[in-house]
């Protein structure tokens, strides 16, 4: 359960802020590798600033979720809402210019199947990728298995990723238990998923235990509806004399619903214009800067040099 | 394994059956030829690792694995002086460690961690404890002593027991053929009738049979058990030393789900709760599902959180 988990103990940070942080002190990070290994070139223009790479962020998750919904076979939502975390939490710490959000976002898929028991061979799973010839697929499913040690070291072994969807459901039977005044509980499952869909691709996961999540796409829900159900919260959750608890949660709620109004689309020429400067960068230093893989630190396994990295380009995916 | 053979003269079990391979204290084999080559002085170094070895500490391999053999040689070295009993302990927790410290020496002396070191460590506790030593050294010789003894003792009495039934039988065995002696003795003088006198000797013969079995079912009482423990006599034990613990309170766990409480999983049906769940299938509850358990987690991560921390 979630109050005992490695989510709640290591992956809910406090504000927005402290999250922005993170991702600052990545991006610092890399330029500050990069100005180490005394390369002279490397002027400050050269690299992503930190907006730039949020909107290179937000491009590549999308295209994540495009991949995971029209993956055959389906793909439960558990298992999308996972991959989507492990993207998030894998660039809170490191900098899309120093591993390429390409394969990473590959391989969040890729384990979040694994991890979340939804069983799909690994010839299969890089099958969805249409548009490869399959010598292609072959090349990226090595990629995808070199990054996925490193991935799963950056998660810091904390693989459980409790998502609200499940949380949701609970809320659905317990409201048709206990809170009868509400007619038709099943009205409001579908703006209530569209909610939780929204805010996968916000921060809200990292800030926000999943069962809150849940219950404010409920209450969202059932507010767009024009029901009130703040008894539920008095009555039935125990919340009549706890003033300040109760205060507390309209306020993380409101954050939460300004998190995922606050988000917008990339737009397309910007991310052309980003995405060549990434390229640019990935050309440049990766080949430089032997790019540091999980086994290969501990010298377990020396796979042969991969020839030709950079030959497919996102637009094969889908 | 059959492809076990000598490092140097690579002759194998397969090739030569009466291959004897030998060790030395630092654990690396050599055929019995070998030894002879090499130690036609008496002295040497081992071919694998230089160490000087003397021919007369060869050992015939008695495992397949040659360290445990340097192991037992080693450990057996190490008793001599580690050589306290529990007795001498004031708790078991002490004896305990001082056992684990044996171990900790026999091990790195065999795996050649730190010897130099762990020998230092030896010699100093041998210092340390040269009256101890002897004095165990002594009680053990002691008790090694009684203990042949009582064995010497049981063997004996043994014996003994053997003689008597021998004599026993031989016994038996003349008084049947004293009886028919004398019948025979008797049809010749007596003037009795033959047949009277037959009736006569069957009754004497049964007679004869019913005190021989008597004999046998009267056991001779023992007053030793086979330890060689007088019976009747209490034996005092040890009495057992006692481990003073606090005792095991169970309480209740407590878990703090940050959530308004979860029903429990009895409760759901009472509750209403199951009304709302796909019942399961027949198909699903031969691996012990319920739709009570499907509910249940539901709700556990609906509820586990959802409160604000506070402070």
């Amino acid at each position: 359960m979630f109050h005992n988990s490695s989510q709640r103990k290591y992956w809910i940070f406090k504000s927005e802020d402290e999250l922005e942080q993170m991702r600052h002190r990545a991006n610092q990070k890399f330029r500050n590798k990069i100005h180490e290994s005394g390369k002279a070139a490397a002027s400050a223009s050269v690299f992503l600033e930190r907006h730039e790479e949020e909107v290179l962020f937000r491009h590549y998750e999308r295209r994540l979720m495009d991949f995971c919904s029209i993956f055959k076979p389906a793909m439960p939502k558990s298992v999308v809402g996972t991959a989507i975390m492990y993207f998030r939490r894998f660039y809170l710490n490191n900098s899309i210019m120093e591993y390429h959000p390409r394969i990473i976002m590959l391989t969040c898929a890729y384990l979040s199947c694994k991890v979340d028991e939804f069983n799909v061979s690994s010839t299969q799973f890089v099958g969805n990728l249409l548009q490869e010839t399959p010598a292609g697929q072959e090349r990226v499913l090595e990629q995808i298995l070199e990054y996925e040690l490193l991935l799963i070291q950056q998660l810091n072994f904390h693989l459980v990723v409790h998502n609200p969807y499940r949380p949701m459901e609970g809320l659905l039977i317990d409201l048709k238990t206990r809170y009868p005044m509400l007619e038709n509980p099943e009205s409001l499952r579908k703006s209530a998923d569209d909610f939780l869909t929204q805010a996968a691709i916000t921060d809200a996961g990292l800030l926000f235990p999943p069962s809150q999540i849940a219950l404010t796409a409920i209450l969202n829900s059932s507010s767009r509806a024009g029901l009130s159900m703040e008894s539920y919260l008095t009555e039935c959750m125990g919340l009549k004399g706890d003033k300040e608890t109760l205060s507390k949660m309209y306020d993380s709620m409101r954050r939460m619903k300004t998190l995922l109004k606050k988000y917008e689309l990339p737009k397309s020429e910007e991310v052309n214009v980003y995405k060549q400067k990434l390229e640019r960068i990935h050309a440049e230093f990766s080949s430089s800067n032997k790019r540091k893989r999980g086994y290969e630190e501990d010298g377990h396994v020396a796979k042969e040099r991969r020839l030709e990295e950079e030959e497919w380009t996102d637009e094969d995916l889908i | 394994m059959d492809d076990k053979g000598c490092p140097r003269c690579k002759t194998t079990k397969y090739r030569n059956p009466s291959l004897k391979l030998m060790v030395n204290v630092c654990g690396h084999t050599l055929c019995e030829n070998c030894v002879e080559m090499l130690f036609v002085r008496g002295s040497g170094n081992c071919v694998q690792c230089d160490t000087p070895l003397r021919k007369s500490s060869f050992r015939v391999q008695l495992f397949e694995d040659p360290t445990v053999d340097k192991e037992v040689e080693i450990r057996k070295k190490v008793l001599k002086i580690y050589n306290k009993r529990d007795v001498d302990f004031p708790s078991l927790r002490d004896y305990n460690d001082y056992l684990e410290q044996v171990e900790d020496i026999v091990f790195n002396l065999t795996n050649n961690i730190d010897v130099d070191n762990t020998k230092l460590r030896m010699e100093q506790y041998q210092r340390e404890n040269r009256d101890n030593i002897q004095r165990n050294k002594a009680k053990l010789t002691r008790e090694q002593e009684e203990l042949e003894e009582l064995l010497l003792l049981e063997q004996r009495d043994n014996e003994q027991r053997r003689l008597d039934v021998l004599q026993e039988e031989q016994r038996q065995l003349q008084a049947k053929r004293k009886n028919k002696q004398a019948l025979l003795d008797e049809l010749e003088q007596s003037k009795l009738p033959a047949t009277l006198l037959l009736a006569q000797h069957k009754v004497r013969a049964a007679q004869l049979e019913t005190q021989i079995e008597q004999q046998k079912q009267v056991v001779k009482p023992t007053n030793l058990f086979s330890t060689g423990i007088h019976m009747r006599q209490t034996v005092s034990l040890q009495p057992v030393p006692k481990i003073e613990e606090v005792l095991y309170h169970y309480k209740p766990l407590e878990i703090e789900i940050c959530g308004p409480p979860v029903p429990e999983l009895e409760q759901l049906g009472r509750l209403g709760y199951l009304n709302h769940v796909r019942a399961a299938m027949p198909q699903d509850t031969a691996g012990g599902y319920t739709s009570a358990l499907a509910c249940h987690r539901a709700i556990q991560d609906a509820f586990s959180g959802l409160f604000p921390q506070r402070g």
